[in-house]
């Protein structure tokens, strides 16, 4: 069994449903950002999403753009620098797991094979990179499998039905399902009306075991109350990123509280 | 030219997310099947020849051979096309698809605004939707453009994200897809993108080389020597290069944005000069500019057509291969290009056009008398005057413009009191 997969398994023997935070590395700085994924650990988090910011996110939306353009506006980042912080904060917080999410290009560029290895050696289990499809990832999984690194399958909505099965019998760590059409956070680019999101959890869980990770549009306590029952993990993103922006540390912390202590 | 399932070489695939694939899909098969259908083809020529006026002409330039004393020179007339660039081949070939798939609403991405006049043009005229994704910066360096767009009933969104350029563009278009598909096409303007969008666009435009090969056979019974296009995403170079892709002694020269120099940031050029490196964005693989760290780069060229960052993965493989040389020319060969045409022989290029016919200038008294080239004339050059005039220190244009200010503020003024 995958060793992220085992974490999740464990894990939710004691909780409902597992938190996974995003934050960008780098936004506004490095520092704030580390020491914002910290309170967060803090906080009870078990889950850090750390997003390498890349020049062309193609599947954010404006919150998340503008904290990518923001982390690289006056500063070099580079995946080495980045590896080494996340991999010392998962040693400081032992209790929680970090995944790494990316373009493809800034990691293509580092080189996908030592990234990997590099991944493996700070102990950052998940690796999520929404522009590279299942096809065209041979490489990356042959790397993943030899160093139990998992990476993460997108599905969504409108993933085709025999496709879905597939993607859902090939995940390891955790599956990540879209929960809607579009890009992340509140943007003009949100899809409308879907099949219940119920239903499309319930046809992901007939497929696979290994447990669901639920991002996208999540925002209040109610969404993620709606997830108990039906997925393992709530990925809040945008909408923790707007707290932040809004009233730092402080309203971010209000909201994780919210949405996952109360 | 044929991928091998969408890659060209060691460029090209689609790297796009999950939330597309199924549009994705849906284009990959809509496309083979148009192309075997006897029904979509007759309605493309038709298309071709009665909205935008095809074929266009092959033009001998008399004046200009002379002038250099080498190679005869010839022009390949896509100014002509309606809207004005060869722009109008592509997106009468996607527009006829989209009506063909039976979605309502095109989005595009656009630079200057020469892609997003040909989308909102083709829109207005076959009833789609049209939205049109423009960086913010562009809408202010290319209103007019902006305001035919408008008038032609598109909406025109300014991205202010990142460098507020057709690569930001680019990004919120393929953002706007990721909600939109079910009803919405995303219109590519040029042979970039994820696969089958490359391909696609290319086949849409060989009809350019497709003509010249009929047209040089009939004018002077032989294909040309050299081929000679402008390369920015690549279409018009594909379009003119690739029918002649087997005429092995047929030789062909890509020429980019050199711009103000060769430091990063000043130019487009990613095939020459060791200057672009492999990269995967955008939906794609090509030469991309960028960092160390992956990071994509801003670009510059005084043809807003050519300021982009990647290159179509057709272009980077052929130009890989040896069959395509990859050239570029400066701002200022640009316009010296451009001005040379205009005295000589009476034809406004564009500039994205004048970097080809720079490139080609360079050459021709090197080649020898009997040999024929072929410019590709992608686009005329109207849209340019603002920046022609004052890349020419033409003193009596700002005087233009304050009259013009003035008079435009009394009439605002006067329809105000009325
Ligand atoms: C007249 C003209 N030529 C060339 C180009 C460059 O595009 P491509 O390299 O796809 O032909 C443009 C793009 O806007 C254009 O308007």
């Amino acid at each position: 069994m995958s060793q992220l997969a085992q974490y999740i398994a464990e894990k939710r023997q004691q909780k409902p449903i597992l938190s996974m935070t995003h934050v960008v590395y780098g936004y506004p700085s490095v520092q704030e950002s580390l020491d914002w994924m910290a309170t967060l650990l803090e906080a009870g988090a078990d889950f850090i999403e750390v997003q390498f910011p890349f020049s062309d996110p193609v599947a954010d939306g404006p919150t998340i753009v503008a904290a990518c353009h923001g982390a690289l506006h006056d500063q070099s980042l580079t995946v080495e620098q980045c590896l080494t912080d996340i991999g010392q904060l998962g040693r400081d917080y032992p209790q929680a797991r970090i995944a790494l999410m990316s373009y493809l290009n800034p990691m293509y560029r580092y080189g996908l094979e030592k990234l990997v290895k590099r991944c493996a050696e700070e102990n950052i289990q998940g690796l999520i990179l929404p522009d590279l499809p299942y096809e065209q990832a041979a490489d990356l999984r042959t790397y993943c499998e030899a160093n139990g690194v998992d990476p993460v399958w997108l599905v969504t909505p409108v993933t085709p039905k025999d496709r879905l099965a597939f993607l859902a019998k090939e995940a390891t760590g955790f599956l990540y399902c879209v929960a809607r059409s579009g890009v992340t956070g509140n943007s003009n680019h949100n899809g409308g009306d879907q099949q219940s999101l119920d239903e499309y959890l319930a046809e992901i869980n007939s497929h696979t075991s290994a447990p669901i990770g639920v991002g996208f549009g999540i925002r209040e306590k109610a969404h993620v109350d709606a997830l108990k029952g039906k997925a393992d993990v709530a990925i809040i993103g945008s909408a923790l990123l707007d707290a932040y922006n809004k009233g730092g540390k402080e309203e971010g912390l209000k909201l994780f509280n919210n949405l996952f202590n109360s | 030219m044929q991928s091998n399932n969408g890659y060209y070489g060691e460029f090209g695939g689609s790297y796009i997310p999950e939330i597309l694939y199924s549009s994705q899909q849906q284009i990959l098969h809509a496309f083979e099947e148009a192309k075997n259908d006897p029904a979509f083809i007759a309605e493309l020529k038709d298309t071709w020849q009665n909205y935008s006026g095809r074929p266009t002409p092959l033009t001998f330039c008399k004046n200009l051979t002379d002038y250099f004393g080498g190679a005869q020179i010839y022009l390949k007339r896509e100014d002509l096309n309606q809207s004005g660039a060869h722009k109008m081949n592509n997106v009468i070939g996607q527009a006829l698809l989209v009506k063909r798939m039976g979605k309502k609403r095109v989005i595009a991405e656009t630079g200057a605004g020469q892609h997003g006049v040909a989308t909102a043009l083709i829109a207005a005229r076959l009833g789609l939707e049209c939205t049109i994704y423009m960086g913010a910066k562009d809408v202010k360096r290319q209103y007019p453009n902006v305001f035919w767009m408008k008038q032609l009933g598109a909406t025109v969104v300014p991205v202010a994200e990142g460098a507020q350029t057709l690569r930001d563009a680019l990004d919120e278009a393929l953002r706007d897809w990721s909600s939109s598909h079910e009803d919405s096409h995303y219109l590519i303007g040029t042979t970039c993108g994820c696969a089958p969008f490359p391909e696609m666009v290319a086949y849409f435009q060989s009809v350019i080389g497709e003509e010249v090969k009929e047209q040089s056979q009939a004018q002077f019974g032989q294909y040309p020597d050299r081929l000679y296009a402008c390369v920015g995403g690549g279409s018009n170079a594909c379009g003119l290069f690739l029918p002649f892709l087997e005429e092995k002694e047929v030789e062909m020269i890509g020429v980019e944005a050199g711009g103000k120099g060769l430091e990063l940031g000043q130019h487009s050029i990613r095939l020459s000069n060791g200057l672009g490196q492999k990269g995967i964005a955008q939906g794609f693989a090509t030469m991309f500019l960028q960092d160390a760290n992956g990071q994509l780069q801003e670009t510059h060229s005084i043809a807003a057509g050519l300021d982009y960052v990647g290159v179509s993965p057709i272009i980077a493989h052929l130009a890989q291969e040896g069959r395509i040389q990859m050239t570029y020319a400066m701002d200022d060969e640009v316009v010296a290009a451009c001005s040379l045409l205009l005295k000589k022989e009476g034809i406004i290029p564009a500039l994205e056009s004048s970097h080809a016919l720079a490139g080609a200038f360079k050459d021709a008294p090197n080649l020898p008398k009997e040999s024929r080239i072929v410019i590709n004339l992608s686009g005329r050059g109207d849209k340019d005057i603002f920046n022609v005039a004052k890349a020419m220190n033409d003193a009596t244009f700002p005087e233009f413009l304050e009259d013009y200010m003035a008079d435009y503020k009394e009439h605002l003024n006067n329809e105000g009191e009325a």
